[in-house]
């Protein structure tokens, strides 16, 4: 094993500088006495270079995909083009503000518009919104538009129940609910959507049916059509969490398969970056019963020029402010710009390809619980490594020794010691034998091993129980607690 | 085509052949043909230099700022990030990873996260804040939820003077509960908020939280905000707070407030045309299994260390699902790690000087604006810092501001919502100062403005 993370004993911040209390801040004119500051805010006075060293350390305690592959399932961690990092850092895109008049502001009006009208012909869904900050955010505005659609028809005291396979991401049900729905979940059948089990519980109280398809088992939803046809004969919408469209592009969409309204997390197919969680960035495309409750402003073409239109009557308003997360259309913009339609389709066709060799030869170390032909990812279970005193966080500790991260782990939870792998496009095969082998040693090792990994990181097995019995949530908790110092 | 996939000579021939496959087709039978597409209708691709000369043409439709004098202000500011925080920011050990799940492997982002968390505990004076949010608009939407699970009722009562677009954001976050937001009226002179209002709503017991933003949404600072928490009693208070505000101003929590939010784009994130953002959100220990969103916890690795990692996660929706505190799944980290090292670059002595050389600035261009004729300036006789409220008596705000406009000068933005039938609205502008507002640039408005409103008046 050559691999060794970066192990500094960096202190944290505050303990690089005096952080006594300085003096008073400035009085500002008119400022009552009661509202006043009385000592500046405590935290320490650093010179820039301090600064820069101290999280140029950290970020070398940190894995991200420029770092080692990193297949995350249900994440699509694939790679994130510098180029898209270079255009969305112009002074054109950051140096402008979102209450600018609009004859200022043409060209990210222009640019968010074309995103626009290309994620419509991607998705199959006419009106398309970029408002969401996030994928959760979009399914969370999808559902208030679900709302005001039934709302509207006079049949919202009677449709309040949201259904969702059991193997739905855990937003879906956490958003349903927000929106104010009871949600249900409908069991699965391998894998699958148990389309008998939705018959039997789809009724007049039905608002709407969330799914993601592929699903995250990374099956495709084979039964698509008549899922949306018993969706649609029940009065209710079909809902498309979009977390997984890598592994359809070009070949069906949101659309074609009958959905009314779908989310996108451009943080993952269109490859904006994961910032360590965040900023994501999320887009809502709706078909004609939909579109009009969509959130405002939305963007016209006017001659030559584009405009903020507010005048949308059955709007659900503002989901957030300004107009979404701009610097990161640009760079999915500039991504679809790059690759064009033949190019997308290979994405999906790579990525599937990829997810296919991975799971044909993982599948001899563990058993694959459903059908052999996925999507962009696939699950296996970790069950047998029981027999052995050994469970799949430990495998998934040791792999973090390998040099590579670990796949998503206890996700979809309908698998026994469940691990969700996706290895995207941007994977060669060299890597994916390398990951193979990794794997290999990693489940090969001695259990002692295992349970000990990870000892290659700039920590060892961090005590999660401990933190969420003894919750240190803040400098201000350790200093209470009297904790000591970082170093061991 | 871009060169982001790998196709090394007969890497995708061998892939397929150890799936005994002879094509790609084969990859998808499990697509029904009926769900199939054809052309998507995308357009062809294109190399890196026509991709780069695409985007930079339709960046050039746009002015930026820095080819006006600018006075955009409100929650997303125009102000100066130090190079060091995007140098920080581009570190694609951070920008490329994804949610801390596997806490070893990313201590680096986990602590960054501690360390956000910990600063915006010291700067509200709370105890406990998570590991960040959208906006400062959704934020304040998750503080509405976060008070209905504190308490009873069924009204959330928020300033008349919120900016519409919180306002309606609100309106959103409540709508899923059946909840209602009501508007609290203020004093035409001063804007403070009317006390004696909340004092008999909060009288009715339908009230479960009350949001007050400082400064508010004229820019202004309402000197009865300290007051509220003895009218509310248990009722959770919402503080709004501009984070640099607080370099000067008293800890919310130092006069009861229950949860502080704020947009922290002011703190090295570019405008970028309104994204990304970062919201910021704290509240008390006692209440922290009812916040929403990650946060993270000091612990120990197995070898006794210090180590950090995602904790009290049973709030959040991969564990509770329909019962999750919020839907939180990505947040805004890289953000949290733009506003941490910006507060550490500039330092807490640094922040305050900010906010007193921007106040004096935002005094002398108001108290020019003043005095002319026909130009309300400041609108409130109440204390500003960056921002405050100008009403123009003539003509529109928006027909002022494009005279402005003509002048090189971006004059601030209307305080109003835009949407067709919305209440109508006095002609009020709300304008800010940053750190490129040069004593040339405040007379500069001063004297186009008068000029704007001399016009109006002429062409009335």
């Amino acid at each position: 094993m050559t691999f060794q993370q970066a192990r500094w004993d960096e202190p944290p911040i505050w303990d690089l500088a005096s952080t006594e209390p300085a003096e008073a801040p400035p009085v500002i004119a008119g400022v009552p006495e009661r509202l006043r500051r009385k000592s500046a805010v405590r935290w320490p006075e650093l010179a820039e270079l301090q600064v820069v060293r101290h999280y140029t350390r950290l970020s070398q305690m940190n894995f991200g995909i420029d770092t080692a592959t990193y297949p995350l399932g249900s994440c699509t961690m694939k790679y994130n083009p510098k180029v898209t990092e270079l255009l969305a850092r112009r002074p054109g895109a950051t140096d402008v503000h979102p209450y600018q008049p609009e004859a200022t502001v043409q060209g990210s009006l222009e640019i968010l518009w074309r995103l626009e009208r290309l994620l419509a012909k991607i998705t199959g869904l006419s009106e398309v919104s970029l408002q969401p900050a996030a994928g959760a955010h979009g399914e969370y505005a999808a559902m208030l538009m679900v709302r005001a659609y039934f709302r509207d028809r006079g049949e919202l005291a009677e449709r309040t129940e949201v259904l969702l396979p059991d193997t739905a991401h855990g937003t879906n049900p956490a958003s349903a609910a927000m929106a104010g729905f009871v949600t249900r979940e409908i069991p699965d059948k391998e894998g699958s959507v148990d389309l008998a089990a939705l018959r039997q519980t789809i009724s007049n109280k039905t608002a709407a049916f969330m799914l993601t398809n592929p699903n995250t088992a990374g099956l495709f939803e084979s039964d698509i059509l008549e899922i949306a046809e018993t969706v649609h004969n029940a009065g209710a919408l079909l809902y498309y969490d979009g977390a997984n469209l890598n592994a359809i592009l070009g070949v069906t969409h949101p659309g074609r398969m009958g959905f009314d309204v779908a989310h996108l997390n451009l943080h993952k197919t269109f490859s904006t970056p994961h910032g360590g969680g965040g900023p994501g960035d999320g887009v809502l495309a709706a078909g004609d019963k939909l579109g009009p409750y969509l959130p405002v402003p939305r963007i016209v073409k006017e001659g030559r020029k584009f405009r903020l239109d507010y005048d949308r009557p059955k709007s659900i308003g503002k989901i957030k402010s300004a107009y979404g997360n701009f610097g990161l259309d640009l760079r999915a913009y500039a991504y679809i710009l790059s690759y064009g339609e033949e190019g997308l389709k290979h994405v999906s066709r790579r990525a599937v390809l990829n997810s296919n060799y991975a799971a044909s030869r993982l599948g001899k170390y563990l058993p694959r619980p459903f059908r052999p032909l996925v999507k962009h990812e696939f699950v296996l279970s970790g069950a047998p490594l029981k027999e052995r005193g050994v469970r799949t966080l430990d495998l998934a500790k040791r792999l973090l020794d390998e040099g590579v991260h670990a796949p998503t782990v206890y996700f979809p939870a309908m698998v026994e010691e469940s691990l969700m792998v996706e290895l995207p496009e941007t994977e060669s095969k060299r890597d994916i034998d390398a990951y193979v082998a990794a794997f290999e040693r990693a489940i090969t090792d001695t259990p002692e091993h295992l349970h000990a990994a990870p000892r290659s990181l700039a920590v060892s097995r961090v005590d999660e129980v401990r933190a969420a019995r003894e919750p240190r949530l803040s400098w201000k908790d350790l200093r209470a607690a009297g904790a000591k110092a970082e170093t061991p | 085509m871009p060169r982001w996939i790998p196709d090394e000579p007969g890497e995708e021939a061998a892939l397929l052949q150890a799936l005994g496959f002879s094509s790609t087709d084969e990859l998808f039978t499990d697509v029904p043909k009926r769900a199939r597409i054809g052309r998507m209708g995308v357009g062809p691709g294109r190399e890196e230099p026509e991709v780069v000369a695409e985007v930079d043409r339709l960046l050039a439709r746009n002015r930026t700022m820095s080819q006006f004098s600018s006075f955009l202000g409100g929650r997303v500011t125009s102000r100066y990030a130090p190079a060091a925080v995007d140098a920080l920011v581009s570190r694609s050990e951070f920008y490329t990873a994804y949610t801390p799940y596997q806490a070893e492997a990313s201590q680096g982002m986990l602590r960054t996260l501690f360390e956000f968390q910990s600063l915006w505990v010291e700067m509200t004076g709370l105890d406990v804040a998570n590991a960040s949010l959208y906006d400062g608009a959704t934020a304040a939407g998750e503080a509405l939820l976060f008070c209905r699970r504190r308490h009873e009722g069924k009204r959330f009562l928020v300033p008349a003077s919120l900016p519409w677009e919180e306002r309606s954001v609100l309106e959103n976050y409540a709508s899923g509960p059946g909840l209602k937001v009501d508007l609290i009226p203020y004093d035409d002179r001063t804007g403070r908020l009317d006390l004696d209002f909340v004092r008999s709503a909060v009288g009715q017991k339908d009230v479960f939280g009350l949001l007050a933003d400082v400064p508010n949404g004229f820019g202004h600072i309402d000197e009865g905000v300290p007051e509220l928490k003895s009218i509310l009693g248990d009722v959770p208070l919402v503080v709004v707070a501009d984070p640099l505000s607080l370099s000067v101003l008293e800890a919310p929590g130092n006069y009861g407030a229950d949860v502080v939010v704020g947009e922290g784009q002011g703190f090295g994130i570019a405008p970028s045309f309104g994204g990304p953002l970062l919201g910021l959100f704290a509240c008390r220990k006692e209440d922290v299994r009812s916040a929403p969103g990650r946060i993270v916890g000091a612990s120990v690795d197995a070898d006794g260390r210090r180590a950090y990692v995602l904790t009290l996660t049973t709030r959040e929706q991969h564990i509770r699902r329909s019962r999750a505190t919020s839907n939180i799944c990505t947040n805004d980290s890289l953000m949290a790690l733009a506003f941490v090292v910006y507060a550490s670059v500039v330092g807490p002595r640094g922040l305050a000087r900010l906010q007193s050389s921007l106040a004096e600035k935002a005094r002398t261009l108001a108290s020019g604006l003043g005095g002319i004729d026909g130009v309300k300036a400041p609108r409130f006789d109440a204390p500003y810092l960056s921002d405050f409220t100008v009403e123009v008596a003539r003509g529109t705000a928006e027909e002022f501001l494009d005279r402005l406009r003509r002048r090189k000068v971006l004059g601030g933005h209307p305080l109003k919502d835009p949407r067709p039938g919305a209440s109508t609205e006095p002609e009020r502008i709300l304008v800010g100062v940053s750190e490129s507002s040069t004593e040339k640039d405040l007379q500069k408005y001063i004297r186009a403005a008068g000029a704007a409103i001399g016009a109006v008046g002429r062409s009335a």
